[in-house]
């Protein structure tokens, strides 16, 4: 039997507060009768400690939003509402609803599970505008829940050849390139915003422990990060591969930069860093308008790993939102299918990232043609980081964060991922793919919101 | 119409406050003259005889802006100006896209009085997602066939396979959706199975077992038979006219259930047949079927076993769910129940209610072409679930193709639900509708659950015959699959005509 991955997710609460939901006032007309204390099943409400004849202000934070107090109180002396933080955080995009959701997996490691059906739009934007398929009766590939650990989630980074090719003798004769393994599709990107030492070495270990990697810009790998090096993916310029031999000489992966030399000396760049070490070499392509021709060039001529970076609510770089700016599940589609038409999609590795926000979008930007992502704000969101998208900072860490300790910050990343990991799972399980690798470009496996309401209600209806 | 078993009483709420609306606001410059609390005939202001201050309004009685033209608004009345009216903050903690504070708003008014709400600041009707039902509309005939109310009829068949089996009609065009014992408390679960004995239609017992509470109802009861096998005895199957099989759910399709230990109690554990305080996993799929020959097997097996049940099967919305439907029909179904996507459950994941498998609109549409091109549309039931939140979706899910419809959170929210989503979290349901907790599955008896239903179902049936008037139809049957009743906000050019309030 093949040996089962196992991500171990440890309950760590974070000692800092965190926004939430639901706010509760107590009203002047309060009796102080205690009538609250006896319904409220989530001790939302209590006496105050310094004065037991009158009740403490509410702990709103515990609220569930189940009315009982708000119904029960004999002079309606509570007021609920939405909490104004709740409102002014996250944006269109990183929805607050989204941030609790992941603070909260980064604190015990969860599948979020709830009760009553979805309550949610009918359809959004990007990734909202798609549905995953699940298989009815047909299901050979999984034995209920006691199966799932045999499905699996790894990748191979690397080349792959297109045929194989053997000599008169039966023997092979086509050189297989090496490739790298990681256990999940999904690998840490480090976000544009500053970020302590002490952060960067957490999103390392915990790397380290899920088996995939953190891409770090070249500049920041400090002496401390050298016993690391086998998890983390040095990234720079093509210009400044000289200046690093040392580090990329240890790294298994490193990533370069797009810019003209690159895409028009791809074959010398490749060189150059074989002539370094053995390290595989991704090459990193902002999402802007085309992105599929550079794309197709660059595995045309011999890119092993190609990473398409959209900004971080997954539109197009450099197009102006509502110019018709395209979202990252539209822009790997397009990528995917390019490639598919060249015949090239099988050759190289395409990593998708930008607006990586939930575990589903995982799974769905490799039904679109991805081979995996890589992610940097759920990381941070999970450590209590509040995203604001109106704002010129989009990304506001807690202050605390630096004093706490590394174990804990590793830990949380790695609850995150063992979250994602099972909700991977999920959508893998239901669809009845057993493994991660056949999800890419899967689109028969995804119900696109354009063509079935198209074919649906377009159908009927449109005259 | 409804049978005579159906008796309308007033059901009110078990709770001292309903959610307000609305936020009426006394400033300082009150002088607690009275002159409000005499205005308003809704009781919102109350002056104590003896009493300085007048008391804080209460918010819930308020009626809204449409206060504004009546001779008796508090807010023009008052001679200080010293009140004010808004829309109350809380309210927006209310509900969702789905179902909106105004819809569990209108539900609850239903249940308790029987008939839809006359307050006209409620969209009850439709509901804010912005796709599938929200954005259909209904086209009344201009003159449509003058149809007495009294005419009309809203009984449908379940048994169309004219195989010699017993031929089961419903009175409206709905039942209730399964819920297991141990996920709702015995009160709600008898609730729902006397007022499917008052509407003469049916309610599933879920998957944990059929309790004998449910007894005096089994001529209304579905038995339930699911992947884990729960409380499936020879007598659960004899002793029901229908059972029905569940492939899947459509919150968490392609997904096992999965009971918690700690809920798993004595009672809990007898009915299942099971050891108390294990952890009971229901697998997915059933092993036993893998493919339209072996589902055939477990059909007969059920007519072996009781020579006059129907059959249902219950499966979610893949995309290739109109495929399956035609093989259970070859299969020898009755009914075929198909799940969308975003319906109900007790606990599912969150990855699973909001991306797995097709919302229901579109798949009634799949089921029933499919069907009919297969020429076996006449031979089967189709029943829609998963999302039927109104009468409105109800009319507009038959007019896609269904014949009848499954609720089972409009019937929650009848019980005064307010969807917040912990059924299973900690001691469960904080209002006593989804716990077996035992202090708070007291919180209400069956009398009250059953008249609240009642009521409920009373309302939809109102709503229903009134809609078939304004189409001019005698029977529900005559909408099944009238696509040409409904437009399109999307796509539809003409204007559309729209009811929301009928």
């Amino acid at each position: 039997m093949p040996k089962k991955y196992h991500i171990h997710p440890k309950a760590t609460p974070l000692e800092l507060d965190y926004f939430f939901k639901f706010k509760i006032v107590r009203g002047e007309n309060c009796i102080n009768c205690g009538k609250c204390t006896k319904v409220c099943i989530y001790q939302a409400h209590k006496r105050s400690e310094a004065d037991p004849r009158i009740m403490a202000d509410p702990n709103t934070v515990v609220c569930k939003n189940c009315f009982r107090c708000i119904q029960e109180c004999p002079r309606g002396a509570l007021e609920k509402s939405l909490d104004k933080v709740y409102l002014n955080t996250g944006g269109a995009y990183w929805k607050p609803d989204m941030l609790l959701t992941l603070y909260k997996q980064s604190e015990d490691g969860n599948v979020p599970v709830s009760g009553a059906g979805y309550r949610g739009p009918f359809t959004g934007t990007g990734f909202d505008s798609m549905w995953t398929d699940m298989s009815e009766i047909v299901r050979p590939t999984r034995d209920g829940i006691h199966g799932r650990e045999y499905i699996s989630t790894s990748i191979d980074l690397g080349r792959r050849l297109n045929h194989l090719v053997f000599g008169a003798e039966g023997q092979l004769i086509s050189k297989v390139p090496d490739t790298v393994e990681i256990s999940l599709p999904i690998m840490f990107d480090t976000p544009a915003e500053k970020l302590s030492s002490s952060i960067k070495l957490a999103m390392v270990k915990a790397a380290a422990e899920l088996n995939t990697f953190v891409i770090i810009p070249v500049a920041d790998i400090t002496a401390e990060f050298e016993k690391h090096s086998d998890n983390i993916i040095p990234r720079m310029t093509a210009s400044e591969i000289d200046t690093h031999k040392e580090i990329i000489k240890k790294a298994r992966i490193v990533s370069v930069d797009c810019d003209n030399s690159v895409l028009n000396g791809l074959a010398d760049l490749k060189d150059k860093i074989k002539k370094i070490g053995n390290a595989l070499c991704i090459i990193r392509v902002p999402a802007v308008k085309d992105v599929e021709y550079t794309v197709n060039k660059l595995a045309h001529d011999g890119a092993e790993i190609i990473h398409v970076v959209a900004d971080y609510r997954g539109q197009e770089i450099n197009s102006p939102a509502g110019s018709g700016s395209r979202h990252l599940k539209d822009i790997i589609r397009s990528v995917h299918l390019r490639l598919v038409e060249d015949k090239l999609r099988d050759e190289v590795i395409i990593m998708a990232s930008g607006g990586i926000a939930l575990a589903e979008h995982v799974t769905k930007a490799m039904l679109c043609g991805a081979d995996l992502t890589a992610i940097d704000l759920p990381l941070m969101v999970g450590l209590g980081g509040r995203i604001y998208e109106e704002q010129k900072q989009i990304l506001v860490l807690p202050e605390g964060l630096s004093k706490l300790p590394n174990s804990v910050i590793t830990q949380r990343m790695v609850n995150l991922m063992a979250a994602w990991h099972s909700q991977i799972l999920e959508m893998m399980g239901a669809m009845g793919i057993r493994e991660a690798r056949r999800l890419r470009g899967e689109s028969g496996r995804a119900i696109f919101f354009e063509e079935i309401d198209r074919d649906t209600f377009g159908k009927l209806f449109l005259k | 119409m409804k049978p005579s078993t159906v008796n309308i009483k007033l059901a009110p709420s078990r709770f001292k406050h309903q959610v307000p609306k609305y936020k009426v606001t006394r400033s300082d410059a009150c002088i607690n003259c009275g002159t409000c609390a005499k205005t308003c005939p809704y009781g919102v202001h109350e002056r104590v005889e003896g009493h300085n201050k007048i008391k804080p309004p209460i918010n819930y009685k308020c009626i809204g802006f449409e206060c504004q033209s009546k001779d008796f608004y508090c807010v023009a009345k008052c001679p200080q100006k010293a009140l004010s009216l808004s829309l109350n903050p809380m309210y927006a903690t209310l509900g969702d896209f789905r179902w909106t504070a105004d819809m569990i708003t209108g539900t609850w008014i239903m249940a308790e009085t029987g008939a839809p709400p006359e307050r006209k600041d409620l969209e009850y009707n439709v509901g804010n997602s912005g796709g599938g039902f929200d954005k259909l509309r209904f086209k009344f005939p201009a003159h449509p066939k003058k149809v007495n109310k009294s005419e009309i009829s809203t009984e449908i068949p379940l048994n169309r396979r004219n195989d010699g089996r017993a031929n089961v009609v419903i009175s409206t065009p709905v039942y209730g959706g399964g819920m297991s014992f141990g996920s709702v408390s015995l009160p709600t679960m008898t609730g729902k199975a006397h007022n499917a004995t008052n509407w003469n239609t049916f309610t599933c017992t879920g998957e944990g077992g059929f309790p004998d509470n449910l007894l005096p109802y089994n001529d209304h009861v579905i038995t339930q038979v699911a992947t884990g096998l729960f409380g499936v005895r020879e007598e659960t199957i004899q002793r029901v006219k229908i059972v029905e099989f569940k492939y899947a759910q459509g919150a968490k399709p392609g997904l096992g259930g999965h009971l918690l230990g700690e809920k798993n109690t004595e009672s809990v554990a007898k009915m299942r047949e099971a050891v108390k305080g294990t952890s009971l996993f229901s697998p997915f799929p059933f092993h036993s079927v893998y493919s339209i020959e072996d589902h055939k097997k477990h059909i007969d097996w059920i007519k072996e076993i009781n020579p006059h049940a129907l059959v249902s099967v219950k499966v979610s919305t893949p995309n290739d769910v109109d495929m399956v439907a035609v093989g259970s029909y070859y299969a020898g179904a009755h009914i075929i129940h198909i799940d969308g996507g975003y319906g109900g459950t007790g606990a599912a994941p969150d990855i699973a209610k909001k991306n797995i498998a097709m919302p229901i609109e579109y798949a009634i549409t799949k089921v029933h072409n499919f069907l009919k091109d297969e020429g076996v549309r006449e031979g089967i039931t189709l029943i829609a679930s998963g999302g039927i939140r109104s009468a409105h979706d109800l009319v507009k899910a038959i007019c896609l193709g269904a014949d009848g419809a499954v609720i089972g959170t409009a019937e929650m929210v009848s019980l005064e639900c307010v969807r917040c989503g912990n059924c299973e979290s900690g001691r469960g349901c904080a209002r006593g509708i989804a716990s077996t907790d035992s202090e708070l599955a007291d919180l209400f008896n069956e009398a009250w659950a059953t008249q609240r239903l009642t009521n409920m179902y009373n309302a939809w049936n109102l709503q229903l015959v009134d809609l078939l008037q304004k189409f001019g139809m005698k029977s529900v049957r005559e909408l099944v699959g009238r696509t040409d009743l409904l437009t399109h906000i999307d796509y539809s050019s003409q204007e559309t005509e729209s009811d929301h309030n009928g």
